[in-house]
């Protein structure tokens, strides 16, 4: 009676646990596929030539630093922390950025917000989302080739005050930048 | 005199390795002007000159590499282009000045693309430099007489379904024609080359 007793208790063990271990597997396959952000994902805004016109030439009441860049653009990539760094620098007391995207429009929920997450990036981001870029370029510098990435710093009158191709020195960035904000703005 | 002559020429030098330094990119000859020949290996090593590829009647350029998206979208355009008009009298070779790409690398990616045309690699970027070239996909036109006539991109989109103007296309048409080239320059949009 009690031998009965005992097996039936285990035999009731080994189906609990047989039941919870798929249930625990699903659990982490399904943390692993859908993890919960840490920080919001980054939206990505389209842009046209126009858009683009109006941001830069806009009245402001402060400075407005501007990058172009691409996923597939490796000196991009490698200059973005430290974009990142002057962001978060500057921009909340005293500058404006945006980036502007040159990837595929197809990128623009995908590769583009990943990598922008990746890099905890929280400016504004736009995706440049034209048939033909070359205005654009015309538009931002006739003497500008296209070859990202490419900086430009514009002053509050919208006055091109800064421009880099390639990857940009922080350094002289920033020596830029200070020159246009207010004194113990930046850090 | 003499010492003048030095001053001027170290500055010259200072110049030339400050925009070395730099990253900066030579600019691009002018439209009208005469490219001095050259050659470079293929990617089994052995040198062309480029009146041993040229075409009779104009030769295409086309910086090229090998892991860039946007110049691997055009990669089906290039071949169709090198097709279409071998048969007119102008030759397409490709360049790949990127020094992350090796021959090798440079050999199975056209095998794998089906890139039929000469590609040539650039050790040193030195041809990338003389033509200012700064991406990939990236086209210069010259005539028979090496005198360039175009520069700049192939069309206007990466995306073959949205190609509104195709640049080289309509210069490469009109030389053929005879007729004066419309746009002699376009914006090359596409991947920075990786300069040695």
């Amino acid at each position: 009676m009690r031998t009965t007793k005992t097996l039936r208790l285990i035999v009731a063990c080994l189906l609990l646990v047989s039941l919870a271990a798929p249930a625990q597997k699903r659990k982490y396959g399904n943390a692993k596929t859908t993890p919960k952000p840490a920080v919001p994902v980054p939206v990505v805004a389209a842009i046209d030539t126009d858009g683009l016109k109006s941001l830069v030439t806009k009245p402001r009441e402060r400075p407005l630093l501007v990058n172009f860049w691409a996923t597939f653009c490796d000196p991009c990539r490698e200059e973005f922390p430290d974009l990142v760094k002057i962001d978060k620098d500057y921009r909340p007391q005293s500058l404006d950025f945006v980036t502007v995207s040159l990837d595929d429009v197809t990128d623009i929920k995908t590769e583009v917000p990943k990598f922008l997450e990746a890099m905890k990036a929280t400016m504004p981001a736009y995706l440049l989302d034209v048939t033909d870029p070359e205005p654009a370029i015309k538009l931002m510098d006739p003497r500008w080739s296209g070859a990202l990435p490419a900086t430009f710093l514009y002053n509050e009158k919208g006055e091109e005050v800064f421009k880099h191709y390639g990857r940009v020195d922080p350094a002289e960035l920033r020596t830029a930048i200070e020159k246009l904000v207010k004194k113990g703005d930046g850090q | 005199m003499k010492l003048r002559n030095l001053s001027i020429l170290l500055v010259l030098v200072f110049v030339i390795a400050g925009a070395a330094l730099a990253g900066e990119v030579p600019a691009p000859p002018a439209i009208g002007s005469t490219i001095e020949e050259f050659s470079l290996p293929d990617v089994d090593g052995t040198e062309h000159s480029l009146k041993s590829l040229a075409g009779k009647n104009g030769t295409v350029l086309l910086f090229i590499a090998v892991q860039c998206p946007v110049s691997n979208a055009y990669n089906e355009r290039m071949e169709k282009l090198a097709e279409d008009y071998k048969a007119k009298g102008i030759a397409v070779i490709g360049i790949n000045a990127n020094v992350a790409e090796d021959a090798a690398a440079v050999k199975a990616h056209a095998a794998e693309h089906k890139l039929a045309f000469p590609i040539l690699k650039d050790p040193g970027n030195k041809i990338a430099d003389k033509l200012g070239a700064s991406v990939t996909p990236e086209a210069y036109f010259l005539d028979a007489n090496n005198k360039l006539l175009y520069h700049g991109r192939i069309d206007n989109s990466r995306n073959a379904a949205q190609v509104e103007t195709s640049d080289l296309r309509n210069a490469l048409d009109s030389a053929l024609g005879g007729k004066s080239i419309e746009k002699t320059e376009a914006k090359a949009f596409g991947c920075t080359i990786k300069r040695a």
